[in-house]
């Protein structure tokens, strides 16, 4: 977003009183091996999914729910139903990658930067302010998957 | 998204990412976090540009260097990104081009068919299940909506309720009518798309009018729904 000291006072202040929880310390990993040789994935809080896939709803709080987008889909097969008048979708019309660069992890890899690809990427919705699903449920499943995957790092992409 | 990634390194996962609203990143504290200053739908800068992408990607996975956090550097040079309208905030046309939506739509089909073949068959459009050749019974039920004179529709999906396949035809013609115009004319910017969609278009005046219904309706889910669709 813009700076919030550079927004009007109605969005600022409702992005300030955004719920999200207040924590004091921070978890960590420590890097086992350079990125170079390590396997990624990514999630996206775009709410994309395959258009086969259930789309994310409208619930009070959010919808906490996550989807499976195997990294070779087409993008031809790709949609967003996380939509909002408070955020532009034209530009991820323009190009997928804006918020979902699939095609420059593929660059990163071939250029040797990045060892290696998950064979699945996650999608959430964004602007859940009830946490609590993400924290209990699909926040921790989403884990034990990218973990049985083999996945070292996990670059984590907004909208 | 920082709750996501705390998860994630709670359970043994490396994480790095990037943030929209660094204020709720400095409470939450996930680990490794890259703060942009780009509109939400923007957040890697500027698109078909690799380039610019690859700068900001690389400056998030150069977070995976630091020894401790959490880290949440931004990303620089900070840029003032472009801002675009909502409905009520722009002037419509005193005498638009097409008064009739589904008019309207049948222009536009040259232009959103070109640009899904340019684009490799990839477009937003499709999550009302709705084919875009068959938009017009969509208008033909909007209008009804809007009149009262139709509260449901036998073209609504039943996995759909009524006010979320409202919301999802709505999500349809706007991506419809902005792939269309982008087609037409590529060099529109995120603010003259807005505004041509609510100044100009038969479709926008439609939308709007469909709000201010859905808003003033007695169930709480439709209310809910308006708000998603214009302001």
């Amino acid at each position: 977003m813009p700076r919030l000291e550079a927004l009007g006072e109605t969005q600022r202040k409702m992005l300030l009183n955004w719920p999200c929880p207040d924590n004091d310390d921070t978890p960590w990993t420590t890097m086992g091996k350079p990125l170079s040789e390590s396997k990624v994935a990514m999630v996206t809080t775009s709410g994309i999914h395959l258009r086969g896939d259930a789309p994310f709803r409208s619930l009070k709080g959010g919808d906490a729910s996550y989807r499976v987008i195997p990294r070779d889909s087409d993008p031809a097969d790709i949609i967003q139903s996380h939509t909002s008048i408070g955020f532009d979708r034209t530009t991820s019309y323009r190009d997928i990658n804006i918020t979902f660069p699939v095609d420059r992890l593929e660059e990163l890899v071939q250029s040797g930067y990045i060892g290696k690809l998950s064979d699945n990427y996650y999608s959430y919705m964004g602007a859940i302010n009830d946490v609590e699903g993400l924290i209990q449920n699909s926040g921790p499943e989403v884990a034990t998957k990218l973990l049985s995957e083999g996945v070292d790092v996990v670059l984590l992409v907004p909208t | 998204m920082s709750v996501l990634a705390r998860v994630y390194e709670e359970r043994g996962l490396v994480t790095t990412g990037l943030v929209l609203i660094e204020e709720h990143a400095q409470r939450v504290k996930p680990p490794r976090m890259l703060s942009v200053p780009f509109n939400f739908g923007n957040t890697l800068g500027r698109p078909n540009d690799p380039e610019y992408q690859h700068e900001i990607l690389r400056a998030t996975f150069d977070l995976l260097d630091r020894e401790e956090g959490p880290a949440l550097d931004r990303f620089s040079p900070d840029i003032a990104p472009e801002l675009f309208s909502q409905g009520s905030g722009v002037v419509r046309q005193d005498s638009p081009v097409v008064s009739d939506p589904s008019q309207e739509v049948d222009l536009m089909r040259p232009f959103y068919e070109r640009w899904v073949q340019q684009n490799g068959g990839r477009t937003a459009v499709g999550l009302s299940t709705i084919s875009q050749t068959d938009f017009k019974l969509v208008i033909k039920f909007l209008e009804n909506f809007i009149g009262n004179k139709e509260l449901d529709t036998p073209i609504r999906p039943e996995q759909f309720s009524v006010s979320h396949f409202i919301r999802y035809c709505v999500d349809d013609l706007k991506a419809y009518c902005f792939e269309s115009k982008m087609y037409e004319d590529p060099n529109l910017s995120i603010t003259q798309l807005h505004e041509w969609l609510w100044a100009e278009t038969a479709v926008g005046s439609l939308i709007m009018r469909l709000a201010e219904r859905m808003r003033s309706d007695n169930d709480n889910e439709v209310k809910a729904v308006a708000f998603g669709i214009a302001r």
